[in-house]
Order: C-alpha cells, then structure tokens, then sequence
C-alpha cells in the first residue's frame, strides 16, 4: 500500500473516531482496499468508497459527512500533514462522543434472564425472591419512602436490589427448537444418533419442543420538569433493566434520546454519568404525544414494539394536544403486548386520571401504576411480569 | 455457443461505471453509492449489507447483480429460529434409513461411503452458493438477515469468513468461487457489531421524484411518461405525510402496472380513489391521505 493511502486512510480514520463514529483498525484497512479496487477519480467517487466500508448506520451520516468534508474537500490540506502528527486539525478539539463511541466495546453482564426454558423459570424466581427478601430487610424508611426524596447515596443502596427485580418478564415462544422430554416434534438427528445403542432401532425417541424467550421490554421515560426527582430513580431502575433484561430504554423530554447503548456498562455511576451527557434536555417541557409518535416512527414501525411489554413512566401533563397522544398511544397498543403506564402522582391521596393527558392514555394501558415507592416498584415488577390476560382496551383485540 | 465462458469478475466489472452500466442494461438504475457497494462487494470477494427501507429495491440489487454477472442467485430467506440444517445441508435420513434396511435385508454389507454420499446429501442454499463450480462466483442473497436471531448470525459470520464448510462424514469443502454475499435487513433488531463489521455497508434511500419516474418507466415497460411521473410526484408527496407504511419503489411499481391495467391515461382524485389500495397499505394512512387531499397530492 503507497505510504501516502495509508496516512490518508489512518487520519481519516482518527478524526472518525474524535467525532463519534467508532473506527477500527481493519474498517480502515477495508478502506484501503476498497480505494485500491474502485480507483476514484473524483471527490464523490471517493466519497462513497469511504461510505461504504466505514459507515455502519445511517444515523451517522451528518457527522460522517461533515469529517469527509473537512478531510477531502479543502478545508484541511492533508499534505501538510503528512508524516506527523495532524496538531492543527485537532485545534477544533470535540470532546469524543462517548454514547456512539463506545457502543462496539461493551459486553452485557450474562444475567439470570438467559434463554434456557427451564432454568430461567426457576432461576429467574429465585434471584427475584432472593431481591424481595433483601428489600424486606432493608430500612423501612427506605421501603416506604417516596423515591423522588431519596438522597443519591440512599438511591444507591437501593439501586443494586432494584436491578435484580427485572428478571422475569412474560415469555414468548420462539421457533427455536430445543431437546424437551414432551416434546411435540421428533429430532430425526438425535434419534437416529441415539439408536446407534440399540443397534440401528431407534428405541428411544427424542424429542423437541419450542423454546421460551422472554419478551422484550421497552421502557420510555419522561425526564422533563415535572418528573425530575423521581427520574434519577427510575433511571437506575432502568440500567438494572438495560444490563439484566436487554431492555431498550428511552427518555424523553422536549425530544426522544435512545439511552440503551449508553446504559449498558456494569457501574450504575458510569452509565448515569453518560446518560447525564447524552440527554440534552433533562427537565425541559413535556411533549409526550410528539416524542411517542417519534418513537413510533424510527423504531416502533420497524417493529421494535411488536410483542414487546412497553412501559411508559410519566405523569401525563402534555402540553400540546392529547387527541395526538391517545393516537400514539393506540398505535402502540396495538403493536405491544402489553402496556403498563406508571405515574407516580396516582400516589396522592385522592388523585384521579382526569387530566385530558392521562384520559387520553388510559384506555389503551392494560395497568396504571404509581411507581413512586421502594414498594411501588414490586407491583409495577409483578405487572410486567404478568402474562397475557384478557385485554379491555378499545382496540377491539 | 461458441466459446466458453471464462470471463472473470474483474473483467465483466472493471471498474463502478462498468457495473452502473450493466445494471442499468438489466432495468435497475442505480446511483452511484449502491452501484459503488456491489462493486466492492463483487471485487473484493466482502459481503456487503444493504439496508433502506421496505420496497426500495434490497432484493432487487441482488438479483440484477446476478443478472450482469451472468451468474446463479441462490436465496436464503431467513427467518425467526431457522438454523444450519435449513441453510446449509441435511442428510436425507429416510433414504438413509430405507438403504439400510434394505442392504439388511438382502445380507449385503454396507460401507460408510455408501450411506453418506451425495445422493443422500440435501445442499440447502448456503452450501450450493459454495459448491458453485464457476466460471464466477455466485450471488448469495441473504434476504432479512434480522429476521433471524444471534445465533444464526454467528454461525453465519464464520461461513462468510472461511467460504468453507466441514460436514463431519465428508470432510472440508472449501468454495473455489467464494459467494459474493448481499445481506439485506429491515433493522427490526440490530444486528451484532461483528457481522456488521464484516461487512461493507449501504443504505438505499428512496429516490427523487425524476429518478422513481424512470425506474417505473423501465418496470412496467409500455406506461406513459406523464403517468410514470404523475405517479412519482404523488408518491413523493405521500411520503410527506404521517403514515404508518410510507409507499416505496415496489409500491410505485405496483401502482402504475395498475393504473395501466384500468386504462388510466392521466391520474386524477378518481383514479387514486379506485386504486388507493395499491400505494397504501393500512385503512388508517388511506384515510390521512384522503384527508389531504386526493386532488392536492397529485397537482401538488
């Protein structure tokens, strides 16, 4: 490879990576391949030679475009450069984006919530007895007290318990197979194997039969004014989530951010402080018609909602017009296999959902829970958990 | 035929105008970005992931690469729990069986080769894409790779980095023309980052309201232009809208052949109120469409 490609190829590369878009050795080295072969001529040819072997989402194309513009097209010479280090390019000195940046680095924790059928039954509802138990013990003040008073550090003693709550959620079966004594299907492989013993007769017949998996949960979180204490809260409830369960997370305000790549770490610190820098607008204003039907849009319609339990934590004060909201939230329902809603003002003594935001939504959730509490949270646990029951909501299913 | 056909891909493909060419001698128009990607992806013997959305033409490039390769497409649709015994090879076990019995039966002794050769080997997709004998490699069309779960994807990220498969009884069959492998996904999941960095990447985007005429023009040979264009226009501005299933190529595609049918010279609100079916999708973005306006979405 000429020494020029590669200083070219490896500075492209490096400003990649300063402006968030994870960049590794051999996509680099898969770049100059590629410019090798298609031998660009002009600057656009060139630009997609580039698109193609580095981009890997189109949610990266404005800030891929913006470094191809400042590396290739004249806003930087790289001949300058050439053979030392690019100190004027870094003058612009963009702290990384640590949300993309580091999402190809992280491993999720193997969790009780692994796909084995049987186990996870079992092991599932222990971890989850073993955490009540643990709750039970811990303060009672703590119990009972409104989570939106909690002090950070008591909200980190409670963190750890909160996190192994999530363990079990409703299964589906999938068209994985797997070896099950009563099983409905014959493994012609197995048993063929099997016979071998018996000398050719198949005696002993195995069977299959589907596995279960647990369905996926997708959590939105309202983070605007009037949520803020018992946001942080439920944040960490939602990291536990994020690691254990494999759920997605997203927060809203005046606009929705996916935070699940940026929860997904080990230290419940760590992924607060990155989401801290991820949500732009915490304790903003609350459009939550707006942010659910953008939600629907980049990711429901491409059926991430599709039998998944979707729980919604937010008060309902919306601000634009709930005829928009209670359409989302139709649109939703009729995707998700189950909706909880949690509102920690269901709490107050003497509330009642007459605000037109939350009339809106309560025909199409099948709970509206409070979640303000230690306590509150088991009930909201059992009703994730719950399986299929017969759903009243006005969607005629 | 008068000499065989011993072209290679690089020389049917000696650079991206070359292929923009060819593909567009097989009616499907490519910008420069898709045409750029299959290159590299043919070229350099890489997968390459296409994703956009539904009805824009994933599967489509798939097969018209294929079409100026001069080479077999071999599909595998994926689905949810499909595994290696439906991608990749079975043994046909009641031949199996039934030769044994009968070799019993008669008292003759039967031989390990006997039981497992080819006759009782079923290629699935993936291993006739690697068993092709040439003179090119063929066009393995991963179709909704996202359909599948994780570890379908793993498996197949060590297929497409050998080009070789080991079946126990046989031994190790390495591809002599490795597949050129397209990937296509809808993102109803993410796929792992491993398979991703595998391959090379493209999105395909819908396209403007010029290029959607000329891709219906050659599609549905014989259409009008005014109604190839009328048609692109009206889709364009359907997409603006808040639909929940917003009309692609295929449904433009689908449309026009439609409207041909009916007789329809010019379009007009009459003739999308009686073939409204045809673009859209869901009773629910009908009735926004119907809101906006039939006679605005196509004037404009």
């Amino acid at each position: 490879m000429p020494a020029d490609l590669a200083s070219v190829v490896g500075l492209f590369g490096r400003e990649l990576h300063r402006a968030g878009i994870p960049v590794s050795p051999s996509e680099s080295a898969q770049l100059a391949r590629v410019v090798q072969v298609c031998d660009p001529l002009t600057v656009d040819q060139l630009y997609w030679c580039a698109r193609v072997s580095l981009l890997r989402s189109p949610d990266q194309v404005p800030e891929f475009n913006a470094v191809f513009a400042l590396v290739f097209r004249g806003l930087a010479d790289v001949a300058e450069h050439r053979g030392q280090e690019p100190t004027a390019l870094r003058s612009e000195s963009r702290p990384p984006r640590q949300a993309a940046g580091e999402q190809g680095s992280e491993r999720q924790p193997a969790g009780p919530a692994d796909t084995r059928a049987g186990p996870v039954g079992e092991e599932g509802a222990e971890v989850e007895q073993h955490a009540l138990r643990a709750l039970a013990s811990s303060e009672e003040r703590l119990r009972h007290a409104d989570l939106g008073a909690l002090s950070d550090a008591e909200l980190a003693e409670v963190a750890p318990l909160l996190h192994q709550l999530l363990t079990t959620l409703p299964t589906r079966r999938t068209r994985r197979r797997h070896r099950h004594p009563r099983g409905d299907r014959l493994d012609v492989r197995a048993t063929i194997r099997r016979s071998i013993r018996s000398g050719g007769d198949p005696v002993l017949a195995v069977r299959r039969s589907r596995r279960r998996r647990p369905r996926r949960l997708v959590a939105l979180l309202d983070i605007s004014g009037s949520m803020e204490p018992y946001a942080r809260a439920w944040l960490h409830l939602l990291w536990g989530a994020a690691t254990v369960a494999r759920a997605e997370v997203f927060v809203f305000g005046t606009r929705l951010t996916r935070l699940t790549p940026v929860l997904r770490t080990r230290s419940p610190q760590q992924a607060l402080a990155r989401a801290g820098r991820a949500m732009p607008d915490w304790s903003g204003g609350t459009r939550i018609g707006h942010n659910l039907k953008a939600f629907m849009h980049r990711y429901g319609r491409s059926g991430m909602a599709h039998g998944a339990v979707v729980l919604v934590v937010s008060d309902g004060w919306e601000r634009d017009d709930p005829a928009v909201l209670g359409a989302q939230m139709e649109a939703i329902a009729r995707r998700a296999h189950r909706v909880v809603w949690v509102n920690p003002r269901v709490a107050a003594p003497g509330f009642s959902p007459d605000t037109a935001g939350m009339q809106a939504v309560l025909p199409f959730c099948d709970d509206l829970l409070s979640g303000h509490s230690v306590e509150a949270l088991a009930e909201v646990v059992a009703a994730l958990g719950g399986d299929r029951q017969v759903s009243s909501r006005h969607t005629g299913r | 035929m008068t000499s065989p056909d011993t072209a290679t891909v690089a020389d049917l493909l000696p650079d991206v105008a070359a292929l923009q060419a060819g593909l567009d001698a097989v009616d499907y128009l490519a910008d420069e970005g898709t045409a750029t990607a299959l290159f590299c992806a043919a070229r350099l013997a890489q997968p390459v992931l296409i994703e956009g959305e539904p009805g824009v033409g994933k599967t489509q490039a798939a097969t018209s690469l294929a079409q100026v390769l001069r080479t077999p497409l071999v599909r595998l649709q994926c689905y949810e729990g499909i595994d290696v015994a439906e991608a990749l090879y079975e043994w046909n076990y009641p031949r199996q069986l039934l030769s044994i019995r009968l070799a019993e039966s008669r008292g003759e002794l039967l031989e390990d080769a006997d039981v497992f050769g080819e006759e009782y080997l079923v290629a699935r997709p993936l291993l006739t894409a690697l068993r092709h004998p040439g003179p090119r490699p063929a066009v393995l069309l991963i179709d909704e790779v996202d359909r599948a779960d994780d570890d379908f994807e793993a498996f197949l990220l060590e297929l497409l980095a050998d080009a070789a498969v080991t079946i126990p009884e046989i031994g190790t069959l390495r591809a002599s023309y490795p597949p050129i492998a397209v990937l296509t996904s809808n993102r109803t999941r993410e796929l792992h980052d491993a398979l991703k960095r595998r391959c090379l990447f493209h999105w395909i985007d819908y396209p403007s309201a010029q290029r959607g005429a000329e891709i219906i023009r050659r599609r549905v040979p014989g259409s009008s232009r005014t109604l190839a264009e009328q048609v692109a226009r009206t889709v364009e501005r359907l997409r603006r809208l808040d639909l929940q299933k917003p009309p692609g190529v295929a449904e433009a595609i689908d449309w026009v052949a439609a409207l041909e049918l009916l007789g329809v010279r010019a379009l007009d609100a009459g003739a999308i109120e009686r073939t409204l079916g045809s673009a859209l999708k869901y009773v629910e973005d009908q009735q926004v469409a119907r809101e906006a306006g039939l006679a605005t979405l196509v004037a404009g």
